[in-house]
């Protein structure tokens, strides 16, 4: 039993857990929190985007805690100030390549781009640069994309790929030019989408959500000639909370 | 108010504000759905047509088979889903009953999925030249209504959902989580194959986080073999294995989103920490089958609203008043391939 265990040393706590479990999990059960961004559970665990780096004493560069596993002994810091100015670093750079109109953003207050972008305080454009303008694909009937303000953490994909195994998205290209595409970047009424919706779910931002159409259910409620029923499916009454 | 809180009566009371004419409940609709399913599986299995019977009511689900799996077709039930089939009878017993236009209703449902912005827009999904729902909205898009309309949900008082046709069964309730639709349509179809009420309600062997649960259910002396299914890798996993004939199942339940529609593509967003720290499917899951446990008429067919419907107006299950409304057929769609 005993040589499954690992014991281990987090900002000066010591943790004791399973073997293989990885240095976020080990935090977690020892009550701290490391920031994420690309790391979604059981769906995307690839230490892509590095924000959830820590220093581990006695080596060189920084550890990817979603994907590290813990060994015996080990000495994690989560906040020296090497961690911060390098996860401010990252920050900085997602967000010069990310659309600026986070007030008429569908996740505004709901992004976790956003809230990452508060904890840090993020006070200005530190890399300001050249921005490639994409056209958003609302062709779908559920759902719309805005690759302007996507951040490649590649969670959709994950989901769209690996869960479903439908694959209508994926990532292509590469450096300054990657982008998430479908084939021939068509849009995603004329792939194999089936419209499920889990690329939304899985999204941290706004560059994916459904085509919304309250609109008119507001304009039908005003209207005195119109008899307007709703009904509402049985998932719908315990997801409000 | 934590994660997964059953909140009918506040959600009925906010739709009220919202000023909806009538507040109904698409789980009436799935205790249709599944007097329609249960019969049609009865007689699939009565007259030895196609099975297995696949459900039907995952429009994700539908739109997948009709690219990936075109010969597996008829094992696909007819019933249209739930919302769909409730659409139907609201513009045509209720608008006849309540005297109103039907050219006047206009049917919104709320819904966790968004591939039913899909499905309503089918051509399939008319009777009579009319829409049997004319806007679909998410969970999160009700949500961001009541929040423009500036109401203060959780210090909501309870309200229940508008007569006549806001009765639904445990049952229905369950319609929401993976092998909910498969236990629903047992109980249904268990008491119609044994011609008495059984007291077998719960088939424990198809809830769970599971993608794949398989089940053998004795009815009558006779072993139904059954698989539910969730997330459209599994889904793919089952098809191949029909179309192999390596499957002996009689019925399978299929759900495009992994857990069912509890984690619909329409479902308000948790972000990542949230779901690493807390397990949303099940607290959501748990609820709806709290719903259920508590739930004084838990068969679809001992609903007093569906009984009364049928008697006044649908006749009998599989009726052919019942198939212009509730029934619809597919077609095969191009797959892209590169």
């Amino acid at each position: 039993m005993e040589e499954n265990l690992v014991t281990l040393t987090i900002d000066d706590i010591k943790v004791t857990t399973k073997k293989g479990t990885t240095i976020l999990e080990a935090a977690k059960e020892a009550g701290i929190d490391i920031p994420t961004l690309c790391f979604l559970k059981d769906i995307n665990e690839v230490g892509d985007c590095r924000m959830c780096i820590v220093e581990v004493e006695g080596r060189r560069g920084f550890a990817t805690s979603c994907i590290q596993k813990v060994e015996e002994g080990m000495v994690v810091h989560t906040h020296t100030p090497n961690v911060l100015e390098a996860r401010h670093v990252i920050l900085d750079l997602i967000i010069s390549n990310h659309a600026k109109d986070c007030l008429t953003c569908t996740r505004l207050g709901n992004c976790e781009l956003q809230a990452l972008a508060a904890k840090f305080n993020v006070l200005n454009i530190e890399f300001p640069g050249e921005r490639i303008e994409h056209q958003v694909d609302d062709l779908s009937p559920s759902i719309v994309r805005d690759f302007n303000k996507c951040i490649l953490c590649r969670r959709c994909v994950a989901a769209c790929k690996n869960v479903q195994k439908i694959g209508a998205i994926d990532c292509i290209n590469r450096g300054f030019e990657s982008c998430i595409s479908t084939t021939e970047n068509k849009s995603l009424n004329d792939v194999n989408c089936t419209n499920c919706g889990q690329c939304i779910e899985a999204c941290p931002t706004g560059a994916l959500h459904e085509k919304e159409t309250i609109n008119d259910v507001w304009a039908k409620l005003k209207n005195p000639d119109t008899y307007v029923v709703v009904q509402t499916a049985p998932a719908v009454r315990v997801a409000l909370r | 108010m934590p994660i997964g809180t059953n909140v009918t009566g506040k959600m009925v009371t906010a739709l009220k504000r919202l000023g909806f004419d009538k507040v109904f409940d698409t789980n009436t609709g799935a205790d249709f759905t599944i007097m329609e399913e249960a019969n049609e599986f009865v007689e699939r299995v009565k007259s030895k047509g196609t099975l297995p019977m696949i459900t039907s009511c995952s429009p994700g689900w539908v739109k997948y088979i009709e690219m990936n799996y075109p010969e597996l077709l008829p094992h696909l039930s007819t019933c249209k889903s739930p919302h769909q089939m409730f659409g139907a009878l609201i513009k045509s017993y209720y608008a006849e009953k309540e005297g109103i236009d039907p050219n006047k209703i206009y049917v919104v449902s709320v819904m966790p999925c968004i591939a039913k912005k899909f499905e309503r827009q089918r051509d399939e999904m008319k009777v009579n030249g009319l829409n049997d729902v004319d806007n679909v909205i998410t969970t999160r898009e009700l949500s961001r209504m009541i929040k423009q309309a500036n109401i203060e949900f959780e210090g909501l008082e309870d309200s229940q959902f508008d007569n006549p046709m806001g009765e639904a069964t445990g049952a229905a309730a369950i319609f929401g989580t993976t092998g909910g639709v498969m236990e629903a349509a047992l109980r249904t179809a268990g008491d119609w194959l044994t011609g008495e009420s059984l007291e077998k309600i719960d088939f424990e062997a198809v809830r769970g986080e599971e993608g794949i649960k398989k089940a053998t259910v004795n009815i009558a002396g006779n072993d139904i073999k059954v698989v539910a299914a969730s997330g459209l890798a599994n889904a793919q996993k089952i098809m191949e294995e029909i179309k192999f004939g390596k499957a002996d199942y009689q019925f399978v339940e299929i759900m495009a989103c992994p857990g069912g529609c509890v984690m619909g593509g329409g479902q308000p967003i948790k972000n990542s920490k949230v779901r690493r720290d807390v397990d949303v499917r099940k607290l959501r899951a748990d609820s709806l089958y709290s719903i259920d446990e508590k739930s004084v008429i838990r068969k679809s067919h001992e609903n007093p609203v569906v009984k009364k419907i049928y008697e006044e107006y649908l006749e009998k299950p599989g009726g052919h008043k019942a198939h212009e409304l509730l029934h619809t057929h597919y077609v095969e769609r191009p797959k892209y391939t590169d």
